[in-house]
C-alpha cells in the first residue's frame, strides 16, 4: 500500500521532469531538471531495496555526470539566453521518433516483464556477491565484458588526448 | 559477544522499550509509521542542535588560537550566543534579487541541506542510535554527499554574479577531485574490513581499530582522508571558493537570511559529517577503546556511553580540522588541483594496493597478533 | 629518476612544514588572551600614552597657558578643526598685544593627525590618550580649550626653541 503510493508519487515526479527537461528554453534548467529525473529513478531503485543500484545511480549520475553536464553548460554557450524553439517539422519529428521509441522499449519490456519478475528472488543483493559477479571468470560471469569495456574507456581516453594535444 | 558488559548508560533499553510499546498498542503500520516519524525529527533536531553547538565550539576555539576570548557576552561563556545568531538569521528577510533564475536560486540551498541531512541520517551515533544501515553504508555516503555540489554550482550560476560564478566554478574543480580521493580512501578501508556497512565494520574494530589494524597503510589514507575531506567542506586553506578578499563570499554571495543560513548550516555539518565517518570507519565509531583478554579494563571502558566515545572521537578530529584551519594559508587554485592529482590521488592509488597485499598476505595487527 | 627523488624530497618537506606550522598554532592556542574586557576593565584598562584621542591645552597651577595665539595650528590643520580666535590687549605701557581670547577645537572634524602639536612652537598643546569621547550631540563635540579667566604664562629667558617648556599634566 505505502509501496504502491510511494510508485505512483516516483512515477509522476519522472513523467514530470521528464517533459520539463524536454520542454524547457534554458538549457541549465534542463540539465536540472534532468537531475531530477535521475534521483526519481533512483528513488525507485531504493524502493525495490535495490541499494547497490541506487547508489550508483546517485553518485555516477546525480554526482558525477550531472555536475560534468552543468559544467559543459556553464563553460560552452550563454547559458542564460533561452533557446529559440525548432520548426514545427522537426518538432513533429522528434515526437513521432520518441513515441516509436516508446512503443518499442515498452513492447520489450512488456514481452518480457514476466521473466524478470520470476528472476528477482533476494530482498537485497550484497555487494560481495555483486563483486563476485562482475569480476568473476565463472559462468554468469562478467570478467571479460568487464575488462572490454575498460579497453573501450583507455581508447576513449587516449584519443581525447590526441585529438587535445598541442601539435608541434 | 559485548553482552556480558553492564552499559548502564545506553539508548538501547529506552528504544527498544518503545518500540515494543508502540508494537503492542498500535497496528503494524502504524507503528512502524510513528516510529518513521519520530527518527526523522529527532535526527533533524539533532541536525539543528549539532550546528548550533559546532559554530559555538568552532568561534570559541579559532578565538583560542587567535589568542581572543571568543564570544562571552550573551550566558555564561557566551553559551547562548549561537540560538541569538540562529534566531536572528531566521527572522531576517530574505532578499529577492531580480535579475536571477528564480526557480534555480530558491532550489539551490535546498540541495546543500539535503544532501548533508541524507548523509547526516547515516551516521551511527552510538550503539542503537543508527538510523540508516544500509549493507553498502560508505558507498551511500559518499554518493548522497556529492549531491551537495550541484547546489553549489546551480547557486553559483542562478545568481547571475560574476563572484558567484567563480566561486562555484572553483568549488566544482575543488569537489570532483577531491571526492576521487576520498573516496579512494574510504575503500581502503573497505578492503581491510571487508564489509561496506558501517555497524558491521564497527564490530570488526571492537579490539582493534582499522587505523592501527592497517597500520601504516592505514594511517596514510587516515591522512589522505582527512585532508581530502576537509577540501570536499570547502574550509580551512581549502576555502578558495568563499574566499573573501577575492569573491565576497563566492557562490552564496547573494543568497541572505534563511537561504544563506542553510549554506551555512550545510558547511558546518558537513564538517561534523567528514569528522564522524573517519571517526568510524578509522577509529572504531562508538566502539569504546578495548583490548582483549582485559575484562576488567573493558568493562571499565564500557561504563563510558558508547555516544560519548563517538562525540569524543568526532570532536578531537573537529579540532584537529580547525587547528588545520587556522594554520595555514589558503591555497591558489592551481596548487590546490596539485595537491589532488600529483600527490594525493598518486598515494591512494599505490596504498590501496599496499592494503590489498596487506590483507592477502595476512600483515594487519589482527592477524599477526 | 631525479625528479621522481625531487618528488619524494618535496613531499616530505612539505609535510615537515606543515608540521612545523602546527606546531606553532600549537603553541599560540595556550599563550596569554589579549582581550581587553573593556566596561568591566575600565579601572585597569591601559591606553598607550601614544594614543592620540583629545586634544587639550596644558595650563599650570596659576591657570597659565603657553599660546600665544599666532594661529600656526589653525593653519596647518587640514580640515579646520581649531579657531584661534584672540583680542587684542593693551598692556600698562601702553603697548598694543595680541592674547588668546578662545581656542575652538571640533573633536568631530578632527583627523587626530598630530599637525597642530607638531608645528606649535610654544608648545601649548598636546594630545592625551582620554579616549572616552562620546556624547549624543554634535554640539558638545565643539570644545574651548583654554580655561576661564586663563592667561599667558610670562616668557622665561631662556628661548623656548633650545628647550621646550615642562607641562605640568592638567
Amino acid at each position: 500500500m505505502a509501496q504502491q503510493i510511494i510508485f505512483y508519487i516516483l512515477a509522476v515526479i519522472i513523467s514530470v521532469f521528464s517533459i520539463m527537461a524536454v520542454t524547457s528554453k534554458r538549457l541549465i534548467r534542463s540539465a536540472t531538471y534532468l537531475l531530477f529525473v535521475l534521483l526519481g529513478t533512483a528513488g525507485l531503485y531504493l524502493l525495490l531495496g535495490y541499494h547497490y543500484l541506487f547508489a550508483v545511480q546517485v553518485a555516477v549520475y546525480a554526482g558525477g555526470i550531472m555536475v560534468l553536464y552543468i559544467f559543459a553548460i556553464l563553460l560552452t554557450q550563454k547559458p542564460g539566453e533561452k533557446i529559440t524553439p525548432e520548426p514545427l517539422r522537426q518538432r513533429v519529428l522528434a515526437i513521432v521518433l520518441s513515441l516509436v521509441g516508446i512503443v518499442f522499449c515498452g513492447y520489450i519490456i512488456f514481452s518480457n516483464i514476466t521473466k524478470v519478475y520470476t528472476l528477482v528472488t533476494q530482498s537485497e543483493l550484497n555487494t560481495k556477491h555483486i563483486g563476485m559477479t562482475l569480476m568473476g571468470t565463472e559462468k554468469f560471469q562478467y570478467l571479460l565484458p568487464f575488462e572490454v569495456i575498460s579497453i573501450l574507456l583507455l581508447a576513449c581516453i587516449v584519443g581525447a588526448i590526441m585529438i587535445a594535444r598541442k601539435r608541434s | 559477544m559485548f553482552q556480558n558488559y553492564s552499559q548502564p548508560l545506553e539508548f538501547t533499553n529506552l528504544t527498544s522499550w518503545l518500540d515494543a510499546a508502540l508494537r503492542e498498542n498500535l497496528p503494524e503500520f502504524w507503528a512502524v509509521f510513528i516510529e518513521l516519524v519520530l527518527v526523522g525529527v529527532v535526527l533533524l533536531a539533532a541536525y539543528a542542535v549539532l550546528a548550533m553547538i559546532l559554530i559555538y565550539v568552532e568561534r570559541k576555539i579559532t578565538a583560542f588560537f587567535q589568542a581572543r576570548i571568543g564570544p562571552n557576552r550573551v550566558g555564561k561563556y557566551g553559551i547562548f550566543q549561537t540560538v541569538a545568531d540562529v534566531l536572528k538569521i531566521l527572522i531576517k528577510e530574505i532578499i529577492h534579487v531580480n535579475k536571477v533564475d528564480k526557480f534555480l536560486f530558491y532550489a539551490a540551498p535546498f540541495f546543500m541541506i539535503v544532501a548533508s541531512v541524507l548523509t547526516f541520517g547515516a551516521i551511527p551515533f552510538g550503539k542503537s542510535l543508527h538510523a540508516v544501515d544500509f549493507n553498502i553504508g560508505v558507498f551511500y555516503v559518499t554518493a548522497v554527499s556529492s549531491l551537495g555540489i550541484i547546489g553549489v554550482l546551480l547557486a553559483g550560476w542562478s545568481s547571475n554574479n560574476k563572484y558567484s560564478m567563480i566561486g562555484a566554478m572553483r568549488s566544482g574543480a575543488q569537489f570532483v577531485s577531491y571526492e576521487l580521493s576520498a573516496g579512494f580512501a574510504l575503500m581502503t578501508m573497505v578492503v581491510l574490513s571487508g564489509t561496506m556497512q558501517f555497524s558491521e565494520m564497527i564490530e570488526s574494530q571492537a579490539y582493534c581499530w582499522n587505523i592501527f589494524n592497517g597500520h601504516i597503510s592505514s594511517l596514510v589514507a587516515f591522512v589522505i582522508y582527512l585532508i581530502s575531506g576537509h577540501a570536499e567542506t570547502n574550509r580551512g586553506p581549502f576555502d578558495l571558493p568563499e574566499a573573501e578578499s577575492e569573491l565576497t563570499a563566492g557562490y552564496h554571495t547573494e543568497y541572505s537570511g534563511l537561504q544563506f543560513g542553510f549554506f551555512y548550516l550545510a558547511e558546518y555539518l558537513n564538517m561534523f559529517i567528514i569528522a564522524s565517518i573517519a571517526a568510524t570507519v578509522f577509529l572504531g565509531g562508538w566502539m569504546p577503546l578495548q583490548i582483549s583478554g582485559w575484562d576488567g579494563f573493558n568493562q571499565l571502558m564500557w561504563y563510558i556511553p558508547s555516544y560519548i566515545w563517538f562525540f569524543g572521537k568526532v570532536g578531537f578530529l573537529i579540532f584537529l580540522s580547525l587547528w588545520v584551519r587556522w594554520s595555514f594559508p589558503r591555497l591558489r587554485i592551481d596548487q590546490l588541483l596539485n595537491l589532488e592529482w600529483k600527490y594525493l590521488l598518486p598515494i591512494n592509488l599505490v596504498n590501496i594496493l599496499v592494503m590489498v597485499i596487506l590483507v592477502l598476505t595476512g600483515l594487519t595487527l589482527t592477524d599477526l597478533f | 629518476m631525479r625528479t621522481f627523488k625531487q618528488y619524494i624530497t618535496g613531499l616530505f618537506g612539505g609535510i615537515k612544514s606543515l608540521l612545523s606550522g602546527l606546531s606553532v598554532t600549537w603553541k599560540e592556542l595556550w599563550i596569554k588572551k589579549v582581550t581587553q574586557q573593556y566596561p568591566e576593565n575600565r579601572d585597569t584598562l591601559v591606553i598607550s600614552d601614544r594614543f592620540r584621542a583629545e586634544l587639550v591645552m596644558s595650563h599650570d597651577e596659576n591657570n597659565e597657558h603657553a599660546c600665544t595665539a599666532c594661529g600656526i595650528c589653525e593653519m596647518n590643520c587640514p580640515n579646520g578643526t581649531i579657531q584661534v580666535i584672540s583680542k587684542m590687549t593693551e598692556t600698562e605701557d601702553g603697548k598694543k598685544k595680541k592674547e588668546l581670547d578662545r581656542y575652538v577645537y571640533d573633536l568631530g572634524m578632527c583627523t587626530f593627525c598630530n599637525l597642530c602639536v607638531i608645528t606649535c612652537p610654544s608648545s601649548a598643546i598636546k594630545f592625551t590618550n582620554h579616549f572616552e569621547n562620546a556624547t549624543f550631540t554634535r554640539n558638545k563635540l565643539v570644545q574651548q580649550l583654554n580655561h576661564e579667566g586663563s592667561k599667558l604664562r610670562a616668557k622665561k629667558k631662556e628661548p623656548i626653541s633650545a628647550q621646550p617648556v615642562p607641562k605640568e599634566k592638567e
